[in-house]
């Protein structure tokens, strides 16, 4: 009980730090609006965890609800890490071709 | 006379690149030398002996060189390209054995191999190991049979120069260039050259990351 309450203390921290950083413009619309709901479906996880737990146990697996939500969540990682390795990739052919525009016209000014 | 560019892409290579340009300019008069973002004097001294010479601001990796000088040749009308290396592993007088098949129409892209009756000082763990293993890759990933998968020594005709357009920037672009010689069907052809082996080149780590590179750049395209 203590353990939820503190997290939500915790999150209810965060919230605010967001609303603190939309005022100021540091982030943008679309990036407060996936904030806002990933701090508020963690917020519902927690206050709800003994129903997780039960439908957690009721689809067959043996951890309890927070348990599943950290496989969930290393998933999840794993998966935007990737994409965040093919928006690198795509960046280095970018830079690629910048570089290779410079150094060909930089050569044709010359001649 | 058909329209010859031997493109050389640098990093770093002051203590060899200028015997490398007075050698091939004995068989080649237009030399490209693509200086990759090196720190040192490779971009001067490569003027001074008379090469054209590009100049990447930042280091971008061999293939990326590579292309930049492919896309300033074909430009410039070139009819063959020769690839060669910075660094004076490969010998300028074998470049006539590659040119030749292309002249006689006989092949679009000619391939220098180590493995081909001349006997190169390849190391040891090289030949019998990691050499080996990137044949299996490449037979593996690309459906490519041939004696050097990882040889830097190669020439191209304007129609496969052309349509190979190197995407990956590091070291995987010599298995890109088989596996996009093959999608395209061109007449392909392996030479035996000479190897001197004044450093290691690729280790084994070299060719994780060739494989890396290959995977993410099957994903992306």
């Amino acid at each position: 009980m203590i353990q939820q309450v503190l997290a939500v203390i915790l999150i209810i921290f965060f919230l605010l730090r967001l609303s603190w950083q939309k005022k100021n413009n540091q982030i943008s619309f679309s990036e407060f609006i996936f904030w806002l709901f990933f701090w508020i479906i963690a917020c519902l996880a927690i206050v709800f965890i003994k129903k997780i737990d039960n439908l957690v146990s009721g689809l067959g697996f043996s951890g309890s609800g927070i348990e599943v939500l950290i496989y969930f969540s290393i998933f999840i990682l794993f998966y935007l890490i990737f994409r965040l390795r093919l928006k690198i990739e795509k960046m280095e052919k970018n830079i690629t071709k910048i570089v290779r525009n410079l150094a060909i016209n930089e050569k044709e000014d010359k001649e | 006379m058909d329209q010859l560019f031997c493109i050389i892409p640098a990093y770093n290579e002051e203590d060899c690149i200028a015997g490398v340009i007075r050698e091939v300019k004995k068989v080649i008069n237009n030399i490209i030398v693509v200086d990759d973002g090196s720190t040192d004097n490779t971009y001067n001294i490569s003027l001074n002996e008379g090469a054209i010479v590009l100049r990447h601001i930042i280091n971008r990796g061999q293939g990326a060189a590579l292309r930049t000088g492919n896309e300033y040749a074909l430009s410039k009308k070139a009819e063959i390209i020769v690839h060669f290396d910075a660094d004076g592993q490969f010998k300028a007088d074998e470049i006539d054995d590659l040119i030749k098949y292309i002249r006689k129409g006989e092949a679009d892209i000619v391939l220098g191999s180590r493995f081909l009756e001349k006997k190169s000082n390849i190391p040891f763990l090289k030949k019998y190991f990691i050499l080996p293993i990137a044949r299996l890759i490449n037979f593996i990933i690309l459906g490519i049979k041939l004696t050097d998968p990882q040889s830097g020594f190669r020439a191209l005709n304007r129609k496969a120069a052309f349509k190979i357009k190197i995407e990956n920037d590091g070291m995987a672009h010599c298995s890109e260039i088989l596996s996009k010689s093959f999608y395209y069907k061109f007449k392909i052809k392996e030479v035996p050259i000479t190897v001197i082996y004044n450093n290691y080149g690729q280790k084994f780590s070299g060719g994780l990351r060739i494989l890396k590179d290959m995977l993410i750049n099957k994903l992306l395209n």
